[in-house]
């Protein structure tokens, strides 16, 4: 297998349990998926179908209870805390609520990944400005975030997820926040950067006309995967 | 991340909460200004004392007084000493013969009697504390024993006197009130015949003291009024005397022990024997105390500070749960979680202890100023200015021992905060509302 054909995602049989109080909640019940370099998958459920505990798993934000994920092919289950950071340096994670820092601007906000990676200030800046261009909000970028809108937000939250060169961009309810005309043009960038820049995408969403833009849908149903069809 | 990048990270934290941050080091300033204050007061203090101390009691001098009340009832200072013990033993003006035959080791003796009265004139009159001495030997014994204006009477005649710079100035104004051969009253008030009677005799100003500047036990001071010792005890009536001075030919210290013992033994352990250097070892000794005591206060506020930064750093952690999920969900590694938040307690502790020192020396310099004006003079007329001047202290170990406790106390408080804000987990942080 040449690095080229390693997936981004490989989930092997993955199951997360949850204890709810006393109570064991089987999240994920036995899921196997694997999304390929410059896929744009979305990744469709309803609430409490378990995709948000997917979304943490790819996310390197949790580990599986059992099972294997690989992103990148390697095995989060094996590592720790320190190499899940570190692995998490390369996973473009966009917020449901942007959870950009409401104290930073929009410039710093996008930087903030970068500082954290090492990045020196000067190169840091200077990638931080093209970002913020290629999402349109250039001369925007010494503004908070209160002083954006939503779409904007969303958008610094996309330039700062693409800051370290990630394998891939993980949104979460890209156009959850925002209204129809916004979330049309988020959804445009998203596609944008998949075909232009081939940038991997996976979308986690409930919301069917937006699944539908993606290449393909994987449907998650009571901790299960029930479906996997191309768009 | 880089530590540039993680202080830059807490400071625009602390920017964002800027009261709370300035509340926060309040209480870091507040310990940290006590702790400079007391400290460079006391030792400026203890400073001022030891030198004083060596001044006027050089380290091959013994005093020998009755074993009774230690310092208080032996005079010390001028209080009302008779002279004479409680078991009713006396030393005598002529016991100085005695104790100079006691060793080849002893230099010189000096018999002081001392006792308290006034001093008047047409226009003056203050309460002062006469010194009885043979002015010869005692100018040999201290230097200090030196007159500014006027001189020393050797051999004196018996209506001289000399008096203390503050006798002469009390209000240290520049306002004098004698000048060389000006005519003084002396009186004091004998209690040991009833009814009491105010007895007094007109004596002559023959000199005015160098200003001494402190006290020394049986040293020279700048409030005492210096008779010969000829005149003192027929004017009070009396050969006991309150201290005998011994001087040593070295100050060995078994010299000085031998010297103390022998002085002791001829006077069957009725004596107390007391090296200056002992006094000095004592006043070392009495002001570690008195430091470690206001320190030990001191350091409570610095403590309540540190809980205060506990409680911030607490609150602060649970309003930023969220922010620190989006850290970690974009990379970043616990011990950089742990070091933003150390982060803003180490700039608060930089801050706090640094305005507190500065603070606190403010303070020290001022409360010196009180005290060294006079405001708060031991002299209970009033007039009988006591002060003395204290020049606040600030040792290297003081500064830097503050800076470090500040910064130490700031990172210890926020040790837990910042542990507990480190083991987050991003998912449980980010689900956080």
């Amino acid at each position: 297998m040449s690095v080229q054909n390693v997936p981004v995602v490989e989930a092997l049989n993955v199951k997360k349990t949850y204890m709810l109080g006393k109570v064991p909640v089987e999240a994920l019940r036995g899921v196997n998926l694997r999304v390929e370099q410059g896929d744009f998958v979305s990744i469709l459920g309803p609430s409490g179908s378990g995709k948000s505990t997917l979304l943490n798993l790819i996310g390197a934000l949790d580990k599986p209870t059992s099972g294997t994920l690989r992103i990148d092919g390697v095995d989060i289950g094996k590592l720790n805390d320190n190499q899940l950071a570190n692995l998490r340096i390369h996973i473009g994670f966009v917020f449901q609520f942007f959870n950009l820092i409401p104290r930073l601007n929009a410039r710093d906000n996008v930087e903030l990944p970068m500082s954290i990676s090492n990045i020196g200030k000067a190169e840091r800046k200077k990638r931080a400005i093209e970002l913020l261009e290629t999402v349109g909000l250039k001369e925007r970028m010494n503004h908070k975030p209160a002083e954006l809108s939503g779409g904007q937000q969303q958008r610094v939250a996309i330039a700062r997820a693409l800051a370290n060169n990630p394998k891939f961009l993980l949104l979460d309810e890209p156009t959850g926040n925002v209204d129809s005309k916004t979330a049309s043009d988020v959804l445009g960038l998203i596609q944008k950067l998949n075909k232009e820049q081939h940038v991997s995408i996976i979308m986690v969403t409930h919301d069917e006309k937006l699944a539908h833009q993606a290449n393909r849908i994987v449907k998650v149903f009571d901790g299960e995967i029930s479906a996997d069809m191309v768009s | 991340m880089k530590g540039i990048d993680v202080f830059r990270y807490s400071f625009s934290a602390i920017k964002l909460r800027k009261l709370r941050a300035a509340l926060t080091t309040l209480g870091v300033i507040v310990g940290i200004a006590a702790i400079v204050a007391l400290l460079s007061i006391t030792q400026g203090l203890q400073a001022t004392l030891t030198g004083q101390l060596n001044q006027g009691l050089s380290a091959n001098t013994l005093i020998v007084m009755p074993s009774s009340g230690g310092f208080g009832g032996g005079g010390f200072g001028g209080g009302l000493g008779q002279g004479a013990s409680s078991t009713g033993f006396s030393l005598y003006v002529n016991n100085t013969a005695e104790i100079a035959t006691l060793s080849p080791d002893i230099e010189a003796t000096v018999a002081i009697i001392s006792r308290s009265g006034y001093v008047q004139t047409d226009d003056f009159s203050r309460v002062v504390t006469f010194y009885g001495v043979d002015f010869e030997r005692y100018a040999q014994i201290y230097p200090t024993f030196r007159a500014e204006t006027g001189s020393i009477p050797i051999p004196p005649q018996e209506d001289q006197i000399v008096i203390g710079t503050r006798v002469n100035q009390p209000g240290q104004n520049g306002t004098i009130f004698f000048t060389p051969g000006d005519a003084i009253n002396v009186s004091w008030v004998n209690a040991t015949i009833i009814p009491p009677v105010n007895e007094t005799y007109s004596a002559t100003v023959a000199g005015v003291l160098e200003k001494v500047g402190g006290f020394g036990i049986g040293g020279p001071s700048d409030t005492g009024v210096y008779i010969p010792i000829d005149k003192v005890q027929s004017f009070f009536g009396t050969e006991q005397c309150d201290m005998i001075i011994v001087t040593l030919t070295n100050s060995d210290n078994t010299t000085i022990t031998n010297v103390s013992k022998a002085i002791a033994d001829q006077f069957s352990n009725q004596v107390t024997v007391i090296a200056s250097t002992a006094v000095l070892s004592l006043l070392t000794t009495v002001f570690s105390t008195i430091q470690l005591f206001l320190g030990g206060i001191a350091a409570i506020s610095l403590l309540v500070a540190g809980i205060g930064i506990m409680n911030i750093m607490i609150v602060s952690l649970i309003e930023r749960t969220r922010e620190i999920g989006i850290l970690k969900a974009l990379g970043m590694k616990s011990r950089s979680v742990l070091a933003i938040f150390l982060g803003e307690s180490v700039i608060i502790g930089l801050i706090g202890a640094t305005v507190g020192i500065g603070l606190g020396w403010g303070l020290a310099v001022i409360v010196a100023q009180v005290l060294g004006s006079g405001a708060f003079s031991p002299g209970v007329s009033g007039n009988t200015s006591g002060a003395f001047a204290i020049t606040p202290l600030l040792t290297p170990e003081v500064l830097l021992g503050a800076l470090a406790f500040g910064v130490g106390v700031s990172i210890i408080f926020a040790l837990y905060p910042a542990w507990r804000a480190s083991k987050l987990k991003p998912v449980d942080a980010l689900r956080y509302e």
